[in-house]
């Protein structure tokens, strides 16, 4: 079992502008176990990100701690798994050289469990045929999967998710929204997934952080137990948005 | 009904574009004759046409070029049969002609009117015979050239490759090295070489040491930019991705910075082969540069120009061979394959 903990996590960042310091995000609290999927929705520069990048070990937290089963986060590590907005593949690597990068990093590339795992990754998301093109050949909906079955090779116990489907039209977004939650449903590892889509929050997660901005707080963590699949249009869908909405101070214009 | 399905890249431009009349087809080909017909016109104005008296020629020229022609007529041959030799030709075949017509009209004023004096315009006839008969020592001069330009390209690409590396990862190499960058790149490397011909133990190992320095700079500069311009979330997804700061240099750093690294190459050998025939010009005594100073001050001209020639091609490829390296390295690149 896996506990993800972040105890009064504040993160300031030094202003290049001026001398003054931003404050990113203030007294974060929240603890996630297996089998959860958090999404973590708010309006742009509410720290969503940078929660994210404290969690992948990119950055340090300014006070407070952030600990994976009860160890603090001293740095990156594959056991943490994170997808960025952009697919940031390697442009000179193939299909497969990225999805192996790991293997390459850890001189795996040659184990055989690592290589059938690809194998299996490369066909669930339909890139069998490309392996040997590069990153620039890709749609973005590819390169987007790619980015994903990349770290979900390593199996990690935390799957961070930084607004990773915010680039992608609406219906390659839907569908990759299903194939998310296949993944998931099937590890049931911890998810952790930024967003400032409040359907995708919804549709997705088992929790539902809201946030606030300047500085980034968390407003409400609600418990969100829709059955999976959920439907889009449901009832009940339909006053989930209402509340967050309401929660996000834009209640007002839907009535 | 054609098979859609399994089209390659020339079927596919050949069903997509207009079909061709037959007017024409015939006028294609006519134009892929064209390097044959002025090649055989330029055979013709060479025997035909009498020289200015006094001026003797030899038939060097016309061997010469018959071989052209001869590899015109293949190049005609082989378009018949194959759809990509016959687009290729299509495409250069004028331009070859007008190679041919460039040569008569050279010829025509050097060695049929005089209109472009001797001794500094001696006709092809005779480059081609001076090259001839002095090849040995030519091929002698070029190996030199060679020697001396690649162990200063080399070294000194290796070296910037390393000091680049380091100034584009670490804040302190950047501290100690880029001073140095500045004062050395604001000088032209051949202005060393006067004082390094003094202080060097022997003059090929100045000379190398000068061509090395002009390829270290361009190389380190190259190096260094690539590797600033880098997009941050690259490290971040590869430390993500378990990559240690080692493997950050090496599996992301340099690969992302092979498009400049080859740039400072192409800039580097351009700048070697500038001092490397100053240098021979000036201190040491083999090579191209060296036979192309020699052979002027006793005013024979020919030979001058027939080591130039030498010079030319021997550049040229050497160019082309990096090219090539060029898109092979940089395949994932888009647009440009």
């Amino acid at each position: 079992m896996n506990v993800l903990e972040l105890n009064h996590v504040y993160k300031s960042f030094a202003r290049s502008d001026s001398n003054g310091v931003t404050q990113a995000v203030s007294d974060i609290n929240f603890s996630v176990n297996d089998g959860e999927f958090l999404s973590i929705v708010g309006p742009s520069g509410c720290g969503k990100s940078t929660i994210m990048r404290l969690i992948a070990g990119l950055i340090f937290p300014t006070a407070g701690t952030i600990t994976l089963n009860g160890e603090i986060i001293k740095g990156t590590d594959t056991e943490r798994g994170m997808v960025f907005q952009k697919p940031t593949l390697f442009l000179w690597l193939t299909v497969e050289e990225n999805l192996n990068f790991t293997a390459t990093m850890k001189k795996q590339r040659h184990n055989p469990d690592y290589m059938a795992e690809a194998e299996r990754l490369l066909e669930l998301a339909g890139l069998s045929e490309f392996r040997h093109d590069f990153p620039h050949q890709l749609s973005g909906g590819m390169a987007q999967r790619l980015a994903l079955i990349r770290t979900m090779i390593n199996h990690p116990k935390v799957f961070l998710l930084d607004e990773p489907l915010g680039a992608l039209d609406a219906f390659t977004r839907m569908n990759m929204q299903d194939e998310i939650l296949k993944l998931w449903q099937r590890s049931k590892h911890i998810v952790l997934m930024v967003t400032h889509d409040i359907d995708e929050a919804i549709y997705l997660g088992t929790r539902i952080i809201v946030m606030a901005p300047r500085p980034g707080r968390i407003r409400a963590d609600l418990r969100n137990d829709m059955p999976y699949p959920r439907a889009r249009t449901s009832d009940e869908f339909l006053q989930w948005r209402k509340k967050v909405l309401e929660l996000l101070n834009f209640g007002q214009t839907i009535n | 009904m054609q098979n859609l399905n399994h089209l390659t890249r020339e079927s596919l431009t050949e069903l997509e574009s207009a079909p061709r009349t037959a007017s024409r087809i015939i006028i294609d080909y006519i134009i892929c004759l064209m390097p044959v017909v002025f090649g055989c016109l330029a055979v013709a104005e060479y025997i035909f046409v009498p020289n200015l008296s006094g001026n003797v020629s030899t038939n060097s020229y016309i061997y010469f070029l018959c071989v052209l022609i001869l590899l015109a007529v293949t190049f005609f041959i082989a378009s018949l049969f194959s759809k990509k030799a016959f687009l290729i030709l299509r495409y250069k075949a004028p331009f070859y002609a007008f190679v041919f017509i460039l040569l008569t009209l050279y010829d025509y004023m050097t060695l049929k009117t005089g209109r472009l004096v001797l001794p500094y315009f001696p006709w092809a006839d005779q480059i081609l015979n001076a090259m001839w008969d002095d090849r040995a020592y030519l091929l002698d001069c070029a190996c030199n050239s060679l020697k001396l330009l690649f162990s200063g390209y080399f070294s000194g690409a290796i070296l910037g490759l390393i000091t680049g590396t380091a100034c584009g990862c670490s804040k302190t190499a950047d501290y100690w090295i880029s001073p140095f960058m500045k004062l050395v790149g604001a000088i032209p490397s051949p202005t060393w070489i006067p004082i390094v011909m003094v202080i060097a133990s022997t003059l090929f190992s100045g000379a190398v040491f000068i061509i090395a320095l002009g390829v270290w700079y361009s190389l380190t500069i190259a190096t260094m930019t690539g590797i600033r311009n880098i997009d941050r979330s690259f490290y971040d997804a590869a430390k993500t991705l378990g990559a240690g700061r080692t493997q950050l240099v090496f599996h992301v750093a340099l690969p992302f910075a092979v498009p400049n690294i080859l740039q400072g190459l192409t800039q580097g050998m351009s700048s070697a082969c500038l001092v490397l025939i100053t240098a021979e010009m000036v201190g040491v005594e083999s090579g191209l540069g060296w036979y192309v100073s020699w052979q002027k001050s006793w005013a024979q001209y020919g030979k001058m120009y027939a080591a130039i020639v030498v010079l030319c091609v021997v550049f040229v490829v050497v160019n082309r061979g990096l090219e090539a390296i060029r898109r092979r390295l940089l395949r994932w690149q888009e647009g440009l394959v």
